[in-house]
């Protein structure tokens, strides 16, 4: 018994689908989309402090829905202020700066990577972790991220123990939220929750999580072979969250988080012996399963187009930071589609005029031909000016209207099976804690339906592993 | 006294152990330790730092090298005070207040100890008051990295501190800093790149 407004709003944002997908795939849609991936901003907007939004999922949602229908945009993400104090403070994580507790109330939440000596895994935990990383992160690595959980062999305690459970429970109610939101998005205003799942390459796992920058950096003279067996360890496992966070629909990409992938932070070297060999069979399996991935490439990786152009045609949207959106537009545009680009500072603090001029020329130059979507270079937080995103927003509405029908986006690839290897290094199959074998030799003989018995496992076995890795990759 | 070609490739090819035991020995020998420092640990970490800036070498072997100067420095530095060395200058550097990223800074560190100058680490979320003790504590030129939009605009703040104190110079780097910025808040001197810190702190302090 939908309304006629309820029909509009869904027309709108099948509109807006089809936008944002023909983009992707690297066609001219009607006209070009707007993405902005708005993280503090939103607050900003509408009236909430940073603390308010860190600590009350809700109103970050609100603030999310009021920019995307104030801005009238496209697509954005159901919420870019994605740490809930919620979550890590029923476990008390310790990596994070929080809005209100440990940084002022209108700063944004901050992780914090700990200095070489406190790195949350020592420079000789490499088998440790190869052997089982699963295993490796709830004995070894969650105990010390968290203030209250307590390691294997411990004396059990009251707090330990209420972590866990709070923690898990905020997580399934933190992550239920996101289907609530997506849906009023879509009924309030037609917008497009911009990207689904999440996948981080293995060597920025190592350094961001694990053994710190500095740490892997020294790793990565003395023991690049350790390391390298790290990287396809966790290979798999990535792999598992990346496509099991995937959206089913296989309309929007997962997001790929880069950090320090990219020279100057490793050499040309250390980028063709670690870091790209663990990421690029990742992309292309998620690619035969019909999944983009949104390159979310921090920094300046010039160094590096060549090697994604090994990748299919339309597998990934390119996302600009810090690189020159016109040379990577000459370098990647015609197998991919791009975003960004438009610089941060100019958005922060240059006047709305700079900002109409650098977007009409990207709308000009690199959307000319289609597969381009607009956006800011880096996440945008409360220093952003909101004149100078209306009018990013006007000059692409009025300079981003292609002329002619839009071209259609091609079939989704064949899905098949490619040639990741299953288990890595490693003993325990990637999505699961304790295998079913393991817990079924535990058990008398099966009298009644041992397939139900072991599904039901399987799948609450796997909730465990859920945990774990949204703390490593998303929190 | 000529440089000791052993520390030179020692620091050069970032061997820590190398580095120590070439100090070391040439100690022993009695080389004066301010030439061991300004004619071969100097040269060799401007040799990397200029590499960096063409591209031939990375942060890795960067901070491989800091750290195998440092090993150097470690034994050099308590003699350094008892001799009558003096410092070609004394600079302080830290992230501003509200920014947490260090990378940069520490390259900006490395490079101005690898310069010879005294230089005083005053890490990461830094405000005006931080470089007030700095320059108290007699540094003369201070520097201010930023990798956020949102704290960048601090530097003004600490530019306009030490505006009407011609003794003190303040210099602004980080990745969204620009020549242009650095003009418009009225810095005395920006470098896009760590290797080039030195460049701009010694021409500030010639005054230009
Ligand atoms: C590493 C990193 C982090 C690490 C920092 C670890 C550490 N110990 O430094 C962690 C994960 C902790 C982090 C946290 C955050 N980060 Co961060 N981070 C980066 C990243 C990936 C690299 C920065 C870096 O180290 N560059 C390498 C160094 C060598 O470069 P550099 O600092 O520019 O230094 C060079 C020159 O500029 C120069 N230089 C530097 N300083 C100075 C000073 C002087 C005087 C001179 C002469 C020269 C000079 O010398 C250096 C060598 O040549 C960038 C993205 C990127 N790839 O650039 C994002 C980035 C800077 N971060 C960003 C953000 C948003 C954040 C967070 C807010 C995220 C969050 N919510 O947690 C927090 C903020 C924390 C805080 N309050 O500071 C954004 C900033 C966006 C914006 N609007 O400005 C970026 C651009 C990522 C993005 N695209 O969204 N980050």
């Amino acid at each position: 018994m939908s309304s006629e407004g309820d029909n509009g709003m869904e027309r709108l944002y099948a509109e807006r689908l089809a936008r944002y997908t023909t983009a992707m795939r690297n066609e001219r849609p009607d006209r070009v989309p707007i993405r902005p991936f708005v993280a503090e901003f939103t607050a900003r907007h509408a009236g909430f402090t940073c603390q308010e939004v860190t600590h009350d999922y809700d109103k970050a949602f609100v603030a999310a829905r009021r920019c995307a229908a104030d801005f009238d945009w496209d697509a954005v993400v159901s919420n870019m202020v994605y740490v809930w104090t919620g979550l890590t403070q029923a476990i008390g994580m310790r990596y994070y700066g929080v809005p209100g507790i440990d940084v002022p109330p209108d700063v944004g939440f901050q992780y914090l990577e700990p200095g070489e000596g406190e790195a949350f895994m020592k420079a000789d935990e490499y088998d440790e972790l190869i052997a089982n990383p699963t295993a490796f992160l709830y004995n070894v690595w969650l105990p010390r991220v968290s203030s209250e959980i307590v390691p294997p062999g411990a004396a059990s305690s009251y707090r330990s123990n209420l972590a866990l459970v709070k923690g898990a429970m905020a997580m399934m109610q933190y992550f239920g939220a996101f289907g609530t939101q997506n849906a009023q998005l879509r009924a309030e205003s037609g917008t497009v929750s911009a990207i689904a799942g999440i996948f981080k390459a293995p060597l920025d796992i190592l350094a961001d999580k694990l053994r710190g920058y500095v740490g892997l950096s020294m790793d990565m003279c003395e023991q690049p072979d350790k390391v390298l067996e790290a990287c396809e360890a966790l290979m798999p496992h990535l792999y598992h969250v990346a496509k099991t966070t995937a959206d089913p629909l296989q309309q929007v990409p997962i997001g790929y988080w880069m950090h320090r992938g990219c020279v100057p932070f490793v050499s040309p070297a250390q980028f063709d012996s670690h870091y790209w060999p663990t990421v690029r069979p990742i992309i292309e399996e998620l690619w035969r399963h019909g999944h983009q991935t949104l390159f979310y490439a921090e920094g300046d990786w010039k160094h590096h187009l060549e090697s994604f152009r090994e990748l299919p045609d339309r597998s990934i949207v390119y996302h600009v930071d810090q690189a020159d959106v016109f040379d990577v537009h000459e370098r990647l545009g015609d197998k991919f589609c791009l975003s960004g680009g438009i610089p941060n500072f100019l958005l922060s603090h240059r006047p709305a005029g700079d900002v109409r001029e650098f977007c009409k020329k990207v709308l000009d130059v690199v959307a000319a031909d289609g597969g381009y979507i607009m956006d800011a270079s880096a996440i945008m937080q409360n220093d952003t000016r909101a004149e100078n995103l209306r009018a990013m927003t006007e000059c692409t509405r009025e300079h981003g209207v292609y002329s002619g029908s839009p071209s259609s986006p091609p079939p989704a690839p064949i899905v098949a099976e490619g040639s990741l290897p299953a288990h890595g290094g490693s003993t325990t199959a990637p999505g699961q804690c304790i295998e079913w074998a393991t817990r079924a030799a535990t058990l008398p003989t099966i009298e009644g339906d041992a397939d139900l018995v072991e599904e039901v496992w399987n799948s609450i076995d796997s909730l465990g592993n859920v945990f774990i890795w949204q703390w490593l990759l998303s929190f | 006294m000529p440089v000791d070609q052993e520390l030179f490739d020692a620091v050069r090819q970032a061997d820590r152990d190398r580095v120590a035991e070439a100090v070391r020995a040439a100690i022993d020998r009695g080389a004066p330790v301010s030439s061991l420092l300004m004619n071969s640990m100097v040269p060799a970490m401007r040799e990397i730092g200029d590499r960096f800036a063409a591209g031939e070498v990375y942060i890795p072997e960067m901070l491989m090298a800091a750290r195998a100067m440092q090993a150097g420095l470690d034994i050099i530095e308590p003699l350094l005070g008892t001799s009558d060395h003096e410092p070609i200058g004394r600079v302080a550097v830290g992230t501003v207040k509200g920014d947490m990223h260090d990378i940069g800074k520490n390259l900006v560190v490395m490079m101005l100890k690898g310069s010879g100058y005294e230089v005083t680490d005053l890490g990461v979320d830094c405000p005006v008051e931080k470089y007030e003790e700095a320059a108290a504590g007699g540094a003369t030129v201070l520097c201010c990295s930023a990798l956020l939009t949102s704290t960048m605009t601090y530097m003004e703040q600490v530019v306009g501190r030490f505006q009407k104190d011609p003794a003190i110079k303040v210099i602004v780097g980080g990745a969204p800093v620009t020549q242009r910025f650095a003009e418009e808040i009225g810095a005395d001197g920006f470098a896009e790149h760590a290797s080039e810190a030195a460049r701009v702190v010694s021409a500030c302090l010639a005054g230009e």
